[in-house]
């Protein structure tokens, strides 16, 4: 398994992207893996404003449901619409296709944020 | 004892293959305290099969019913036909005696019925989808209520006061213990005046509730109320208490509900004194995921055949436990089986039938009522209220008509505790012939 | 037959196996011909009132419909593609599959039973309200707990009500703050979801490593907000909560109400009460210990049983007995209310009456026995090749996990649908939460010894096929039914509930 090096991740494993002010965000592919088959992702509104930590979307797998969490605070600019035809993109390609939202970031707060190798330990242990 | 198989020999042996000499020593961790002395239990001594029969042929002996009394009674509960075939095909033990169908390979006879009824019921109420069931109507529209909160994320429920009293006492009951406010809309006097209902909705509004044909059994268009829910991104569900109106008249997806909720006892099933009935719920498709209970949906086994298996189950409480869309887990699973086969029995044809000759009876009665008792105005499917003068000279009739073997109605007030005690909600179905209907007038004129 | 037939030593009856006569059979929206004449109907002909035609129907519904033979033939077919108690061995755990006597069907079906309606005059429905009030008094007895409502139609629905009367007892003694509902981890999910219908928020309980209630965590879990504690005795390991009066003290103590989950009650019917235990409100579910029909999902009842405590807050309408009369009377200030547009599920009732009255007095406690004896009978049987996760005798199901098999790549499932190639149905699986893998398998009292002798036989032999691993088999198992594993993937990611038009 790949852990990009560009993205920052959480101990409820999520994905975080930086560019600018807007933030992007998915479950990796350990998350993904752990849930087996996705077979619905429920996507959050466009405008909600979402604090650090906040469950803002669910995915779901055949026999499992997980929430999904917020690594920053922000307003929903972009939800991944292509998730409601097709949410097997969370498997096969978690940290590219299968991204979830995107939200403008509003001030500093953010959960505990690791690196790629930081996460990687973390699996490890 | 008939139905263990062991014999005293059998237990013996078991208990020695697992080195123990009394069966006892299985139930050692309950405390001893708690021990009950065998056979202590006041209870009733043991009856054979023979007088088991005795016994209930004697209590059902003591009560009038459909085979030997006319019934103009409804309100929730209706005596249609109930056609031989659909009793047979529930009574096989394949579908009797089946668990709910967790092992899909092994119950795709249930799966099967399960699919066809849901398809059935979505055209019929002419809405997108269906699920599995719920217990009955009134919890069925407590579910829809609840539905359109997580739907809609808002929490104020509007109900009409058309909707059948028990519904509105389950809904209530309900939602009482939740946040948000839930207003019932005085109607007035069987009050068809649905400007009353739109004046409560606001921004803030869930949903708003009303029946189809309504509790009175009038029948009227919802078209404005849609307008007023789209006005307030409000979802606009409708309760009905027989579902054998929807072969007639348009149906709760043609006037534009998002959740349509009510009774499915009129497809095939025996009034059994209050239960076990079917509660049927259904929905615009966009709303699936929010919907309560099992559904059952398409797929392929492994050869690549087609078949069926429950899903959406991650919506069930088994997996979202404190977040699940509701509570329900046993369904009424064989009453769906019942009305599968009593739809695929009837068809269009037959449902039409069943449908115009209900409402066909009282327009019948109706029109030929005497003029010491008066029936509401407008356009009725197969329920209205006949009021009399005062209590005496309704009470008098309700024994005439007894005497006669007919139950006339039922009183309003034991279903409505706030209405007046001159009332009798009156319902038709195609079990009621002419002979009936004059029968029924003549207990009017004799008692008037 | 010749006499080396009738000798042979044949031994293809070993299993039932699955090899009936299966007929494929197209849903009846694919039946190819247009409906025929209708089912002839009684009733008033003519035509409807102008008034109602402003509002007839404008496309017709589409409902098929078929001949009564075809009718017939469609259904009887697709019921051969189902298992139930009559095929078959159904050891599912936390269900109670027992056989469910045919005699319950014919009295439940008597005219002055089936035919009658909730709301014609009480005078001519006395015998109904009499069978009712009869199954009312003995549930209250075989319970310990006096007081109960026939009102809930299913057990999530008696959980429910149940919450519901002890929030309104809390409510009374002015301690509206408790709000919490203490869950072990072990518990149904229905609990969970029940708490958050009645507007209470659940708190899990971690289970003990013997998988029993912890009376530490308890303990440290009690506190100002406690309104209950939801526990299933015995629990869903199949082992009965040996500390259970002093968790009901520890809970009284505190100010809560212990919340008994019934599904279980088949353990102790007629040896125990949980009332006596300080259970204060239990949910009984009809359809699993009295024997009612599970109808491939429901029908149920879940009756609620509670003591004086809570008496005052059960649901109306209830069915009283004045001297010789039966009536229902909603009359209560401290009611909870209507939680059933109806009175409850009657019918369902009858058939438990029924059942109880064939065991009476005398006999009753043979369920709980017979039924304890099968479990401990299986679970020795097979306790040296599956992993037992909890020691100990259990009751009236027993705990078994794949943990021995995982190492050949063999998994829970796996085994399961092992089972059906066999011609049993499986086991509860991957129930309850607190183990891997989990078996959970009730065999109920009404198996023979030959039955659980076969079913022990076809779990050693799948366990002996692990141990070859020889496992292919159980991988593609099942091979024989109707159908083999269904994708349920695809199912709920594009899901087609209705056929199209």
């Amino acid at each position: 398994m790949t852990i990009p090096a560009n993205l920052k991740y959480t101990k409820d494993h999520e994905w975080v992207r930086i560019d600018g002010d807007i933030a992007t965000f998915g479950i990796t592919d350990h998350a993904q893996e752990a849930l087996g088959d996705i077979v619905f992702v429920e996507l959050p509104d466009i405008d909600r404003e979402l604090e650090a930590g906040e469950a803002y979307a669910v995915v779901e797998s055949v026999k499992a449901v997980s929430d999904v969490y917020s690594p920053v605070a922000g307003a929903v600019v972009e939800v991944n619409e292509e998730l409601e035809g097709e949410p097997e993109k969370v498997n096969t390609d978690a940290f590219g296709g299968g991204w979830i939202a995107k939200v403008k970031i509003s001030g500093d707060a953010t959960v505990e944020l690791m690196t790629d190798d930081e996460y990687n330990t973390f699996l490890e242990e | 004892m008939r139905f263990l198989p062991h014999t005293d020999s059998d237990r013996t042996a078991m208990l020695e293959t697992m080195g123990l000499s009394h069966i006892d020593a299985l139930f050692a961790d309950i405390p001893d305290e708690f021990h009950l002395q065998r056979g202590q239990l006041d209870m009733a001594e043991a009856l054979s099969e023979a007088g088991i029969v005795r016994k209930f042929t004697k209590a059902s002996e003591k009560n009038r019913n459909a085979t030997n009394t006319r019934y103009f009674l409804g309100g929730g509960t209706y005596n249609h036909f109930v056609p031989a075939v659909v009793d047979y095909v529930v009574s096989r033990g394949e579908f009797l005696t089946a668990y709910t169908p967790y092992q899909p390979e092994i119950s795709q006879g249930t799966l099967q019925a399960l699919f066809e009824f849901q398809t059935m019921i979505s055209r019929l109420t002419g809405m997108d989808v269906s699920n599995a069931s719920m217990y009955e109507a009134g919890t069925a529209t407590a579910e829809a209520a609840l539905m359109a909160r997580r739907v809609s994320r808002k929490k104020r429920v509007v109900i009409a006061g058309s909707v059948n009293p028990r519904y509105r006492s389950v809904t209530t009951n309900y939602l009482s213990r939740l946040d948000g406010e839930c207003v019932e809309v005085d109607m007035g006097c069987f009050g068809t005046d649905l400007d009353r209902v739109i004046d409560a909705i606001d921004g803030q509004t869930a949903c708003v509730i009303v029946q189809y044909p309504d509790f009175y059994g009038s029948v009227y268009d919802l078209a404005p109320l849609r307008e007023a829910c789209d006005a307030n991104r409000c979802l606009m569900v409708v309760a009905f208490s027989d579902v054998s109106a929807f072969a007639l008249i348009e149906s709760p997806g043609a006037m534009g509900a998002d959740i349509a909720v009510g009774s499915g006892q009129s497809l095939g099933i025996p009034m059994a004194f209050g239960g076990p009935h079917l509660g049927l719920f259904t929905c615009k498709q966009k709303y699936l995921r929010q919907m309560p209970g099992r559904v059952c949906g398409l797929t392929k086994d492994a050869d690549g055949k087609r078949g069926f298996v429950l899903t959406l189950s991650t919506r069930e409480q088994h997996i979202r436990r404190e977040k699940a869309t509701s509570n329900i887990c046993t369904n009424q699973g064989l009453m769906c089986t019942a009305a599968a086969t009593y739809m695929t029995l009837m068809g269009d044809a037959g449902l039409a039938t069943v449908a115009r000759h209900s409402a066909v009876a009282l327009q019948s009665l109706v029109s030929q009522l005497p003029a010491h008792v008066t029936a509401i105005d407008g356009a009725h499917y197969n329920e209205t209220i006949l009021s009399f003068d005062d209590h005496v000279a309704r009470q008098r009739f309700l024994g005439a008509a007894q005497a006669n073997d007919i139950f006339a109605g039922i009183p309003l007030e034991q279903l409505d505790s706030s209405a007046e005690n001159r009332h009798l909600l009156v319902t038709t179905t195609e079990m009621i012939e002419e002979a009936d209907i004059n029968d029924y007038l003549v207990a009017l004129e004799v008692a008037k | 037959m010749s006499e080396s037939v009738l000798n042979s030593n044949d031994r293809t009856f070993k299993y039932s196996a699955t090899n009936g006569i299966q007929h494929e059979e197209p849903l009846l929206f694919e039946h190819a011909h247009e409906a025929p004449e209708s089912i002839h109907l009684p009733g008033v002909e003519g035509d409807i009132p102008d008034a109602l035609a402003v509002f007839s129907r404008k496309i017709p519904a589409n409902i098929p419909g078929l001949s009564e033979p075809e009718t017939v033939r469609h259904f009887v077919r697709l019921s051969q593609w189902n298992h139930g108690i009559e095929t078959g061995f159904y050891p599912l755990g936390s269900c109670t599959m027992k056989y469910n006597p045919r005699v319950n069907e014919t009295v439940a079906r008597l005219p002055g039973l089936a035919h009658i309606h909730p709301d014609q005059p009480e005078d001519t429905v006395q015998g109904a309200l009499e069978l009712l009030y009869e199954v009312q008094e003995w549930l209250g007895e075989i319970s310990g707990l006096p007081h109960v409502t026939l009102q809930p139609a299913a057990g999530a629905h008696g959980e429910l009500a149940g919450l519901m009367m002890i929030r309104a007892c809390l409510d009374a003694r002015g301690e509206a703050e408790r709000r919490t509902v203490l869950v072990p981890d072990s518990a149904h999910g229905t609990n969970p979801a029940s708490a958050a219908l009645c507007g209470m928020h659940t708190v899990e309980l971690k289970s003990g490593a013997d998988g029993r209630i912890d009376l530490d965590v308890l303990k440290a879990n009690l506190n100002d907000g406690t309104a209950a504690l939801m526990m299933t005795n015995p629990n869903t390991a199949g082992a009965f909560e040996t500390d259970i009066k002093e968790i009901c003290q520890l809970v009284h103590d505190a100010g809560g109400l212990v919340y008994g989950d019934g599904a279980n009650l088949n353990a102790l019917v007629g040896l125990a009460r949980p009332g006596d235990m300080g259970i204060d409100c239990l949910h009984i579910n009809v359809h699993k210990t009295f024997a009612t029909p599970h109808g491939g999902g429901g029908p149920g009842a879940g009756p609620v049983a509670v003591n004086d405590t809570l008496a005052a807050f059960l649901p109306v309408p209830r069915i009283v007995k004045e001297s010789d009369n039966y009536r229902l009377d909603s009359t209560s200030d401290a009611s909870i209310g209507s939680i059933l547009s109806t009175i409850g599920q009657s019918g369902v009732y009858m058939r438990a009456n029924a059942y109880i009255s064939a065991f009476g007095r005398q006999s009753l406690h043979k369920i709980a026995e017979d039924a304890v004896l099968n479990a401990n009978y299986i679970l020795h049987r097979l306790k040296d090749v599956y992993h037992v996760p909890f020691e100990g005798v259990c009751k009236h199901e027993c705990l078994l996990t794949d943990e021995i098999q995982n190492k050949h790549g063999v998994k829970t499932l796996d085994i399961a649908k092992r089972l059906i190639d066999l011609g049993f149905h499986p086991m509860t699986v991957y129930f309850p939460l607190i183990v891997h893998g989990a078996m959970l398998i009730e065999p109920t009292e009404t198996e023979s010894r030959e039955t659980l002798d076969s079913f022990c036989d076809a779990m050693l032999e799948i366990a002996a096929q692990c141990e070859a691993g020889n496992t292919d088999a159980l991988h593609e198992a099942p091979v024989k039914p109707f159908r083999r594993r269904l994708d349920e993937t695809q199912a709920a990611r594009k899901p087609v509930l209705v056929w199209p038009q």
